[in-house]
Formats: structure tokens, sequence, C-alpha cells
């Protein structure tokens, strides 16, 4: 089983965020980058996947040199090889435009499955995945818990709202963009890393992109911090009881 | 030729009540030929047998790989090292004083021995050299003597402890070849002592001359065969030890996990491996051990030796076995497991104990690298751990803006390169409660003396929970990181709260680079004492030695300095160099539940046992540990307060940090 995992390469979230000169992008100078978060579930599924049914796991990412070292990380995890998609501007392309490239760079693999995280923690669109499916003319499915290979198809786990979940069958080839949570990852290891260096990492290049993009981007700003005071009210059980149901669904830190 | 000598006369000799002693002691005046060959063919067959066992012993050694960071350097400290643990037994006694005597004077009569035995031997091949009737043979023979008695003294000392009293650390099982090994030594004695007592003609003194002389050719092939081997290894292993407490040898070439295989173990760890005299003194120390847990420091260098016995140090069989999951597959499952290794606290008193210069942290470290670095080990908790460090930078897995938070709440100022000192804030000092209470008030303390100091704008993790983990990946990045802000900022002092930040900067991160010159906060207010006010509140203060400021960095009498001044010290039962895990080193602070009883529980009931009003640490990992279990205790448990706490207490109130 061939299985590619598309991974974008963030700030790390700690960063200390500014915006650039022209209001359009933010300062990328002196800010660490890190792998995408729900990505490193996709990927953490798709090595899951090769445990248990063999394969290979390609992954691929688009962005400038250091977008790499992240694509290195992947391989030091367990991927067996590397697509880096050399591209200096994608701040400035829409998610289509991404799709297309991201398309374009596997148009030899034929994958039969395509893993992407369900959403980016910069832009948070959530959509390259499901482009991408649809300019594959591939199945999806997003938003997946839980991956099953079922002789030539798949049985997947999605997560609804309010804690129901969804259990679909679909075939293969398919695309699939994976919530965070539902594996435990791994860690680095040094073997990993020493492997990884003999392992490929081929390099291509983005195409321009086409004229006429079907989004452009206006501005980004910071969020405008607002610091709300709310009263809970009733006994000590109810106070307790709406508590943790606004840090669960609210703050979502439990 | 064959008769070298006419024997000695009985010259000097003595009747006392019917008794012959004589005031030396008696040879055989003349050997046969048969006796001759007789003596040969029994030292040809018994020194053939020492080394048809010790030669396999010798080439498994030889024959493991090669410890590539190896150097005698500093010769000057190994030659004391051996005077001082060799020679003079020093930690043999100091550490298990009535046994330790015992076995030093065993010991110290054997080097009496050598002369005597080389000249008993060499007697009846005419080529003796001290002779009984000589001045300086006579002298001799009377020293020796001495020492013959207190020898078999000691023996049966040792042969009644360990048959009779039975000491648990020794082990379970009863040694019958020590008993043996005791028994012949004791009939060297005696057969050396009764040769005074014997006339210089006749049967009897040919009798105890071929006691003596065959309780010597029946004892040198057992001597590889059993603990006895120390004899032979130990001296060379004391000589030879790592330079250094808890090293951590650098991991060479692409190939290196750590201890992996037995083609990891190194020919210090074998040489290690087969000194092991058994004594259990490592065991009887362990926080492990003493609480129920599987690891047991003793078995890890036996089960080393078990392993390289079994496969040999070319072997590809797995050291550790992960007993949760491929037990059955592994041959070697029987002697490491993966468990056990993860449950060293590297508090380091094995290390400390043992005294043939057996190294246990490189082993048990190495052991957890091997497991670690290749992603064998899978634990929850240990992942989760890692992933926080890659993640975070730092091992409690908040982010980073919660330490800028803090230093801007607390008013700490940012480093800068004006300032004298870079106060190194840590993992526990940046982001736990009590830690930031410390840092808040060691700050005031600094304030106080006047002493400029800043904080790094960005710090993460030393690496300390990774490197013993045996992470080298988390580790390598962590230092690379601190070594490059902190040259960034020029800082040329560090000082910390934490003795975990301390050793691994000042010690761990060599591999990588040269840290600035840092301390420990005791050791900066003690060598301000006379400056910070001198109030003794009156109260009695316990004071907890942490591991990685005693045993790893030797500072035991500066945090006494602090704590007498702020109170009555009082000293645990067991303290300095023999202080007690509070079950948090090794990166165990951040893994799960233990088995069987928390080593934090027994310590801190330990300290709280001593009536003490406050337990006074100097460590936020000794503190964070000793917190939950003193609140969950019944009555009116001590207060539990850093010594920069204790400082802090006595200032005037106004200089509080952060309300300026």
């Amino acid at each position: 089983m061939k299985i590619l995992v598309a991974i974008k390469q963030v700030p790390e979230r700690d960063a200390q965020i500014s915006i650039a000169g022209d209001g359009r992008w933010i300062d990328e100078s002196d800010l660490n980058y890190t792998i995408n978060e729900p990505d490193a579930y996709a990927l953490e599924e798709a090595l899951q996947l090769k445990d248990k049914n063999g394969g290979e796991v390609v992954v691929l990412c688009a962005g400038p040199e250091r977008v790499t070292s992240t694509l290195r990380e992947a391989l030091a995890k367990g991927a067996d090889r590397a697509i880096h998609i050399e591209a200096d501007d994608l701040g400035h392309r829409d998610t289509l435009g991404l799709a297309q490239v991201l398309a374009e760079a596997i148009k030899d693999e034929s994958p039969d499955l395509i893993l992407t995280g369900l959403q980016s923690d910069d832009l948070g669109l959530g959509q390259t995945g499901v482009v991408l499916a649809e300019i594959l003319g591939m199945p999806h499915a997003t938003i997946i818990m839980q991956v099953e290979v079922t002789g030539a198809g798949l049985k997947v786990k999605r997560e609804l709202e309010d804690g129901w979940f969804q259990h679909v069958e679909m075939p293969l080839p398919a695309l699939l963009t994976i919530q965070s949570g539902g594996n435990k990852l791994r860690y680095a290891t040094l073997m990993g890393i020493k492997k990884a260096k003999t392992k490929e990492m081929k390099t291509v290049q983005a195409a321009a992109p086409a004229a006429g993009q079907t989004i452009t981007l206006e501005r980004v700003y910071l969020p405008e911090k607002q610091k709300k005071t709310e009263m809970l009210t009733g006994t000590p059980a109810e106070i307790a009881a709406k508590l943790v149901e606004k840090l669960k669904f609210e703050v979502r830190v439990i | 030729m064959y008769v070298a000598r006419v024997g000695a006369r009985p010259m000097g000799a003595a009747f006392i009540s019917g008794m012959h002693l004589s005031a030396t002691l008696a040879e055989p005046a003349h050997f046969s030929r048969l006796e001759i060959a007789l003596l040969l063919v029994g030292m040809v067959v018994s020194t053939a047998l020492f080394f048809w066992r010790f030669g396999p012993i010798l080439r498994i050694i030889f024959r493991s790989r090669k410890d590539t960071d190896f150097s005698l350097h500093p010769v000057g400290k190994r030659v004391w090292d051996f005077f001082a643990e060799v020679l003079c037994q020093a930690k043999v006694i100091r550490q298990r004083p009535l046994p330790g005597l015992a076995h030093a004077f065993v010991f110290w009569g054997f080097l009496a021995f050598v002369l005597v035995t080389l000249n008993h031997i060499a007697t009846p091949l005419g080529l003796s050299f001290l002779h009984p009737s000589s001045y300086a043979g006579r002298f001799y023979f009377i020293f020796a003597a001495l020492w013959a008695l207190l020898v078999a003294v000691a023996i049966a000392g040792l042969f009644v402890r360990r048959f009779l009293a039975r000491p648990i650390w020794l082990g379970e099982k009863v040694s019958y070849e020590s008993g043996v090994i005791a028994l012949l030594i004791f009939l060297l004695m005696v057969s050396y002592l009764a040769a005074f007592f014997v006339a210089p003609d006749g049967a009897g003194i040919r009798a105890v001359w071929w006691t003596h002389t065959l309780t010597l050719l029946v004892f040198l092939p057992l001597i590889p065969h059993t603990k006895h081997l120390h004899l032979v290894l130990s001296p060379v292993t004391v000589f030879l030890k790592r330079n250094g407490f808890s090293k951590i040898p650098p991991l060479s070439g692409d190939e290196d996990f750590g201890l992996v295989t037995g083609r990891d173990v190194t020919q210090l760890i074998s040489l290690q491996a087969y000194s092991c005299v058994e004594c259990g003194r490592c065991t009887e120390h362990c926080p492990a051990s003493n609480t129920g847990k599987v690891l047991n420091p003793k078995e890890i260098i036996l089960g080393t030796r078990s392993y390289l016995n079994e496969f040999g140090p070319a072997s590809e069989t797995p050291l550790l076995t992960d007993t949760k999951i491929d037990s059955p597959d592994n041959p070697a499952a029987k002697y490491m497991s993966m468990e056990a290794a993860f449950e060293c606290t590297t508090c380091g008193s094995c290390e400390f104990q043992c005294p043939v210069g057996i190294q246990h942290l490189p082993i048990i470290i190495g052991l957890r690298r091997g497991a670690t670095n290749t992603g064998t080990w899978e634990d929850p908790h240990g992942t989760k751990l890692f992933l926080a460090l890659e993640k975070n930078g730092n091992a409690l897995g908040l982010s980073a803006t919660e330490r800028d938070k803090f230093i801007q709440k607390q008013g700490l100022p940012i480093f800068d390169g004006t300032q004298e000192y870079c106060l190194w804030l840590g993992c526990m000092g940046g982001y736990d409660p009590k830690g930031r209470e410390i840092i808040a008030d060691f700050a005031r303390v600094m304030q106080h003396l006047g002493t400029t100091f800043g904080v790094l704008k960005k710090e993460k993790c030393t690496g300390d929970p990774a490197r013993r983990l045996g992470n080298d990946l988390a580790f390598q990045s962590m230092a690379e990181f601190g070594l490059k802000a902190l040259e960034t900022a020029k800082v040329q002092k560090i000082v910390a709260i934490c003795p975990h930040c301390v050793r691994t900067i000042s010690n761990d991160w060599r591999e990588y680079g040269v840290a600035p010159e840092i301390e420990h906060h005791s050791e900066f207010m003690a060598r301000h004492k006379s400056l910070l006010p001198q109030q003794s509140s009156g109260e009695s203060i316990v004071y907890h030695d942490p591991c990685y400021l005693g045993r790893y960095r030797e500072v035991y009498e500066q945090p006494r300095e602090i704590v007498s001044m702020a109170g009555d010290l009082v000293e645990a039962p067991r303290s300095h160099e023999r202080s007690f895990c509070c079950g948090a080193g090794g990166g165990l602070a951040f893994l799960g539940e233990e088995n069987g009883e928390r080593v934090s529980h027994v310590r801190a009931a330990e300290l709280a046992g001593t009536g003490a009003q406050i337990v006074g640490t100097a460590c936020p990992f000794c503190n964070t540990m000793f917190r939950d279990t003193l609140s969950a205790m019944d009555g009116a448990p001590p207060q539990l307060l850093d010594i920069a706490q204790l400082t802090a207490r006595a200032l005037p109130q106004t200089q509080k940090a952060g309300e300026q």
C-alpha cells in the first residue's frame, strides 16, 4: 500500500507573530517553524497503517528551503521518501492553486491513499485536501479519527459535532483529512535521524501561479485582544457543571 | 641442586610449657625429587586451570568494543584513587566499617603474604630469598605471622557474617564457593602459623608445608570461577574506571545508539562486569530496590556478565527485553529487562558505593540510550515528555509564553550583557508554581546582596531528563540551543536553583561545547554568607541532600551553612553521600506511577521522622516530590522550604521582587 502524506510547515505555536511591511503576510524572519499539528497525526496514521499492512509512505511538502527540515523529521519518524515542492510564495497562492501544485507533483505516484491534516494551524482553511481530492478525482472523507483497511477498501471514523461520530466505508484509492488526537504521536529518535540521511528527498519546482486566482489575500492582521469576564451562577454543583462545559467546548482546554 | 639448602636450624628455639615455639618458621630441611616433581606438576596444573578459566574472560574483555573516549589522563588522580581505594581500602572501610575493616585485614594480609608465598614455592626449587635464619627473614616471617592472625580472625568473622548473620544484600542464595574460599584462606593462615610450632625436622613440618602448598594450588584455579576474580581484576578496574561521576561516554559514529546488543558493550563495561564482587552495596542503597521495584543494580552488572558469558561481545542479541511485549522471543530475557532499566532515578548511590570501581550509571543510561535512541522504548509518559521537549522546549509541556508572563509579572530583568550573573530559571523555575516561588525568593536574595543579574529572554530545558532517559537527539538539540543562547547573550557566569540544570550545563553539555561557569544557588549564597541576615528562627530544619548536588557535585556543606543560619540544622538518618533519593531524578518525575512503594514517600517519612519543624531542600524537583507527600501526611507535617526561601524569610520585607 502506497500512502502519500501532504504536510505543511507552520510557525511554532508559541511564536510571536508580527505582520510584514506590506500588510499582506506575516513577517517570516526570526520565526521558528514546525510541522502543522494535524499533519503530524496524518503522518502517524500513515506510519501505523504501514506498520500493519506494509507498503510505502511518501511525504510531500510545498514551501521554501526551510520546509526540508520538516520533511527530514518526517523521514526520521519513519517515512520512506520525501518530495519537496519548491515555492517561496505560498502565502499568495489560494487553495486551488496550491492543490494544483500538489497534484502536479504527484501525478506519477499513483498512491492508494492520500492523507493530510484536516486543516492548517496558520490559515485554518481546511480545504487543501478536499480540493486535491477533487482535482485527482478521488473520493474523500474529512475529520477522520480512525482508519482501518478492509480488503480493497477502507473503514473510517469521522468526527461530527457534539460528540457524534460517523462510520463510513469507502473504496480505494481515496483521500482522508485527519483530525488531531486520534493516535499517539511517536518521538523522533537518533536512529531515525541517521537513517533519514540516506533516504531520498526529491525536489520539484512549483509551476508559476495561474493568472486569475479565485481568492486574493487583501490584508492579514493580529486578532484584537478582548478580555471577557462572565460570572457563573447557581449551586456549586451547577457552577461546576457549567464550568466544565465551558472549559470543554468554549475554551477547549479539557 | 634439588637439595637447595640445608634447612634452618632451630635457632633461637624455645620451649614454652613443653610446646615447641620457634621465633621463626620452620621449613622442611630436605625435598625429595618426587616432592619437587609433584610441586612442579601441581603448579603447572593449578596455573593451567587458572588460565583455562581466566583466558575466556580475558578474551571477552579484549574482544569487547573499544572505549573510544578513554584516556588515562589525569594519571595523578588514577594513582591517588588506586592508593586510596585499593591499597588503603578507604571506601570499603568507610561505607561498611566492620566488614570493611575485616576485608581490609584480609587484603593487607594478602599483600604481606606475596613475598611469603613466592618464597614458599621457591624454597624447594632452591630459589628462596627469605631465609628463616636471617634477620630479615626472621623479621618478615613474624611480621607476616601477625597478619596471618589478623586474616584468620577477619576471614572467620566474614564467614560468620555471610553464613550465619546473612545480610540480605549478599543475595538470597548462599554462595557455597565463598565458604570454600573462606575455608581455604583460613587454612592458608593456619598452615602458615603452624610452621612456627613444629620442629624443622620430622613429619610435622612436611605435613604443614604440603598443606599450605596444596591449599595454594587449589585456591588459584578457584579465583576466576568465582566472585574472587575481583582479586585479580578490581585493582585494574579501579585504576582504569572512567574519569568522573556518572560519566556518559559520547556516541561514536553513525551506528552507535548506546547499549543495544553485545556489540555495543565496551571493554570498560566488560571489565567492570567481571570485577563485581557481589557485595550488594549498590542494592543496599538503591532507591528502586528499597521500594519494591524490579531494578536491582547488582543484577544489571551480573546480568551483563551472564549475557557476555552466554552470548559474547559480538552477539546481536538485544541486551534488554521489554518484559511486557516480547519476553519469549529474546533469549537474553532472563538477564535484563527494560522495565528495570527505566526504574533508575540515576541517584548514583550504586556507583558511589561500589568498592571495585564499577560505574553503574554509564551502563544503565547506556541501556536506556539503546532503547530510546532506536525507538524501542515505548512509554506513553516518556513519549509525552520527549514530544514536549521537541515542541515546547520545556519538560512540563507548557507554552514558552508562560515563562515570558512569569518574567514580566515578577519583574525579572532580561540579561543584556551588563549584569554579572545570568539567572538560569530551568523548567521548574520558569513554569512550576513552587519553583517560581524559589526563583522569586532567590532573586530577592541577589537584590539584597546588590548582585546584578538577568534572565535569558528565551531558554529551553537543559535536556537533563532526555539525557538520563537516553534520548540523545532531544538532549543534543537542547544542549546546542542552550549553548548558543548563552553565547549570543555573552553570559559569563550562571547561577541556578536546580542541581540538575547545574550538572547538565557544567558537565553533560561539554559534548557539544563550552558553557559559561555555573554554580548552584547554595554555593552562591554560602560565598556571600557574611552579607546575609544571620537571624536564626530557632526552628529545627532537616536538610535533604539532593543527589545531583551531593554525590554528583560534592556540595554538602554550603547548603548546610545556609540552613544553619536560618535555624537549627538536623541531620536525617541517611545524609551527605548516603542521602536517599526523592524519586524524581533520571526523568522519573515525568514518568507514570511507580511500582511498589513511592520513593518520595519513604524519604519524606524519614525526613519527617526526625521531628524537625522544617524540611530544607536545595532542588526544585525534590521539593515538588515532597510537597505532595508531606501535605498528605497525618498530624502536623513539617513545613517545606528551599534554602533560598529560608534565607529570604529573614530579609527586610520591602525588597520583594516584582513589587518595586
